[in-house]
């Protein structure tokens, strides 16, 4: 069991508000995603329910259990940090056995646990190394295996993938998702990286200043984003934004198109006319990035395949007319 | 090979250089610890220059071993060698950890700690021996007689008065005497350099990984489980240094020897080639020897302990 909940919970450093009174509710077994730009509260937001760091108002449930005033430990809950914070001096099995030592379990309990979440991780071999002798990617494995045999409520990432490189990344993602399948223990993951986001979550909550923005599954913040920061936010490239003529005369203050709902058209009957400028061939698709459209200083625009348009290239396009998201003077979504 | 040789050859004068400076002094040493040398001599005015036809052999190592002071000097060496370490690396991490954390006037307080070891060593030894361990003047004996007095009217006092009157009255310690002037010195120099160790532990402590911390504090490690499996383990390399410079250091005290008793009851090595030194180069330079033989052991012993902690 895993349901965490928070209820107008605050938080302030000293006059400083970082989180206004926010509400959220994350169901037993889910996959949340927190993301935000940096300094948006999302690790704070981790941090509060883990416990290291205390509310200024509000209260935090687990399972129905008013939390708040519990010390962190006593939460059951088991956190992965960006730097994985190993303890250097000790080896991988000292490691891992370390909050089981503290809880004072048998040392026969204590190595099954081991042995169980050594081998569901790929660390048998690695168990008398010291966290020093390890690559980044089994360090993290070793802080997941940490958290693992404490069998928490719910697992809190901090960030996991941060200092992994690019493939290495990619590896973890599967891995924990993985992981989350297998499992089906509640789990929050902190990033910055809406592509984990989308990739990971059941639900993605995203952040802005200590503001939830919008909270829902990934192909919903995709298919119908609230606002205008989560239409910027969710999907790679970004969603072009137009205003002006364009925007009014489907009654709106702003329109947005997603690069992939962009058709490039031979003819010059396209609603749309600009030169190319940067071209990012990547084999399966073209991205176009397109100037002196009159209608934004850059547009991006998505060809399936590889297709020869050059720079300096004039190309016409027009967008899928039902892919088109309209928003009002607040920014906010016109249904 | 041919391609280090010039890196070798251009190495080469300073390699010497520590060579020479290394070597002659040692060498001298040696040489005078072989021959009968001494700065004043009537009836045997030969032995006032140094000259192989004075040649004593073992004699000089001989005179210094069946030397009363001798087994003391290394005794004693050791004892306020091995007290100051223990008390200053423990006092060390205390305090450091203590203040580790924010409070108001945190600065002011650091400098405060760091102080006493801008303090010259025979100042040092003069205030501590005179103002403060003095069983007359210094705060010792006043403390005492303070303390005295408050027994004595509690004497008269009525209810408590049988009770108080049991009590025997306090003598302050002399510290100059031949049994205690050695613990006088070990807390003069612990005092001096407990900052040098505070110094070094709080700049550890500054790099201590948070996140570690905090790691520990999910996996419900408490304040003390934090202290001995993160905080320590952190401080091993850095406790390891402190040992090993003021080992060097305080084999080699002299000036708060010397204030404190004049070496009554209380040389160390250096105290005592001093003292030959007076007049007998000769037996100062074998007693010299052995200071560099206990030194080298003392090395042995540190590295075997602290190698492993550097090296990792």
């Amino acid at each position: 069991m895993g349901r965490i909940q928070l209820e107008s919970v605050t938080k302030s450093f000293g006059d400083t508000q970082v989180i206004p009174p926010l509400d959220l509710t994350i169901e037993d077994g889910e996959f949340a995603v927190f993301v935000g730009p940096s300094g948006c509260g999302k690790s704070t937001l981790l941090r509060l329910i883990a416990g290291l760091e205390d509310t200024t108002s509000g209260t935090v449930t687990i399972d129905g259990e008013d939390v708040t005033q519990v010390s962190p430990s006593k939460r059951g809950l088991a956190m992965v940090f960006q730097t994985y914070a190993l303890y250097p001096h000790i080896t991988v099995r000292k490691n891992i056995a370390f909050p089981m030592r503290m809880a004072g379990l048998s040392g026969a309990e204590q190595e099954k646990r081991i042995m169980a979440a050594a081998e569901s991780l790929n660390l048998t071999d690695y168990l008398d190394r010291k966290p020093g002798q390890l690559s980044g990617g089994q360090r993290q494995r070793v802080a997941i295996g940490r958290a693992i045999v404490r069998d928490p409520k719910a697992f809190l990432f901090d960030e996991p993938l941060s200092n992994l490189d690019a493939a290495l990344r990619v590896g973890m993602r599967l891995e924990i998702t993985e992981m989350h399948a297998r499992m089906k223990t509640t789990m929050i993951y902190v990033t910055h990286d809406q592509v984990e986001a989308m990739t990971m979550a059941n639900k993605i909550v995203v952040l802005q200043a200590g503001v939830i923005e919008q909270v829902g599954s990934p192909l919903d913040l995709y298919r119908a984003p609230r606002n205008l920061f989560v239409a910027g936010f969710i999907g790679s490239p970004k969603m072009n934004l137009i205003g002006g003529d364009e925007a009014g005369r489907r009654e709106a203050k702003t329109i947005g198109i997603r690069p992939e709902h962009i058709d490039i058209v031979e003819s010059d009957d396209g609603v749309w006319q600009g030169k190319v400028g940067v071209a990012e061939h990547l084999g399966s698709d073209t991205f176009f990035h397109i100037h002196g459209t009159g209608l934004a200083e850059t547009l991006t625009v998505r060809a399936a395949g590889d297709v020869a348009l050059r720079h300096g290239d004039t190309i016409n396009f027009k967008p899928r007319e039902d892919e088109l998201h309209r928003f009002d003077e607040k920014g906010m979504r016109i249904a | 090979m041919s391609d280090r040789r010039l890196p070798r050859l251009l190495q080469s004068p300073a390699v010497l250089l520590l060579l020479i400076w290394m070597m002659i002094p040692l060498g001298m040493t040696l040489y005078f610890s072989f021959i009968r040398y001494v700065l004043n001599n009537l009836r045997r005015p030969e032995w006032t220059t140094p000259s192989l036809s004075n040649w004593r052999g073992f004699g000089n190592y001989e005179f210094v071993l069946n030397n009363k002071d001798f087994l003391l000097a290394i005794q004693n060496s050791l004892l306020i060698v091995c007290s100051i370490l223990f008390l200053t690396v423990i006092l060390g991490v205390l305090i450091a950890v203590l203040i580790n954390r924010a409070f108001p006037g945190r600065g002011i307080v650091r400098v405060l700690l760091i102080s006493p070891f801008f303090v010259m060593p025979a100042v040092n030894a003069v205030l501590w021996i005179n103002m403060i361990l003095d069983p007359v003047l210094g705060l010792q004996g006043l403390a005492v007689g303070g303390i005295n007095n408050l027994i004595d009217t509690m004497q008269t006092a009525p209810l408590v008065g049988g009770f108080f009157s049991l009590w025997p009255d306090l003598e302050p310690i002399s510290f100059r005497a031949t049994q205690t002037s050695a613990y006088a010195v070990i807390i003069m120099v612990t005092w001096q350099w407990t900052p040098f160790a505070i110094l070094i532990f709080m700049t550890s402590l500054q790099s201590e990984d948070q996140q570690q911390k905090e790691a520990a504090i999910l996996d419900g490690a408490g304040a003390w489980s934090q202290f001995r499996f993160l905080t320590l383990q952190h401080l091993a390399r850095p406790i390891a240094i402190v040992v090993m410079i003021q080992a060097i250091f305080h084999l080699s005290l002299y000036a708060e020897i010397e204030i404190v008793s004049r070496g009554n009851g209380n040389k160390n090595l250096p105290y005592l080639i001093g003292e030959f030194a007076n007049n007998n180069i000769g037996a100062a330079s074998a007693t010299g020897i052995f200071a560099v033989i206990l030194a080298n052991i003392v090395a042995i012993f540190l590295l075997r302990m602290i190698g492993k902690t550097l090296m990792e």
